[in-house]
């Protein structure tokens, strides 16, 4: 059993973050496990809940949602790569989904330093 | 509470995307909270240590200035990729200083030796 830490880079509408849902269900099924995963540059917009994606397309942020709650997959947001790009959750204006965990870059540190693999997709 | 020893890539010319800045930023974080970490330059991402480099010119924040800054952090480990120098017609001497040239055979041994690999 091995720990993983996963970075998502990519946005929503990019298939590579289809590959992150698809590799960390297969872990989980192989029986390891993931101690969070980590949004960082475009990464953050799977966290926006402003962002529609029509119906017959892949769902990324609700995906992310699921593995929350099926299997208590920690989603940590980099705030700062996030205000940049219009996420807040400051006066009234929330419009980062409540599922993810506002963090900053030292959570990475946490994260990576009890993985036994890191993986950026 | 074991350690990781992370390699950050560099593959992407300084000014035109954020992707230098923020790996940057990552690893000066993971260095003020002391873990081992690498940085390479290879691809375009070489363009980023050159001495002249001034994103002042571009309007943008120049955040190659902080590289200077690195050994504050204990981030010593510079790499630079001496095929991608090649390639692109620049010299050693171009770049700033307390980085090191490497071929791309001992890049990639280098880069076997690190336990987590991010790229930008």
């Amino acid at each position: 059993m091995s720990v993983y830490t996963l970075v998502v880079t990519t946005p929503p509408h990019q298939n590579n973050t289809a590959t992150v849902i698809e590799f960390a269900e297969s872990i989980l099924t192989a029986g390891h496990q993931i101690n969070g995963i980590f949004f960082y540059q475009d990464g953050v917009l799977n966290a926006s809940t402003l962002t529609s994606i029509p119906n017959d397309e892949f769902q990324a942020p609700a995906a992310f949602v699921k593995l929350l709650n099926d299997h208590q997959v920690a989603l940590h947001l980099c705030i700062t790569a996030g205000e940049k790009r219009g996420l807040t959750d400051q006066d009234g204006v929330i419009n980062i989904n409540p599922a993810f965990t506002v963090s900053g870059l030292g959570e990475m540190v946490e994260l990576t330093s009890t993985a036994d693999k890191v993986i950026q997709l | 509470m074991s350690s990781t020893s992370l390699a950050v890539i560099n593959t992407k010319a300084p000014f035109a995307t954020s992707h230098g800045k923020d790996a940057l930023n990552l690893a000066l974080i993971f260095g003020s909270y002391e873990q081992q970490i690498s940085l390479f330059f290879i691809g375009d991402g070489v363009f980023q240590l050159l001495q002249q480099c001034d994103g002042n010119t571009l309007n943008v924040k120049d955040f190659t200035k902080t590289f200077a800054a690195l050994s504050f952090y204990d981030i010593e480990n510079v790499y630079v990729s001496q095929e991608s120098l090649t390639k692109r017609s620049l010299n050693n001497s171009l770049l700033i200083d307390g980085v090191e040239v490497l071929s791309d055979d001992v890049i990639q041994q280098h880069l076997s030796q690190h336990s987590a690999v991010l790229t930008f």
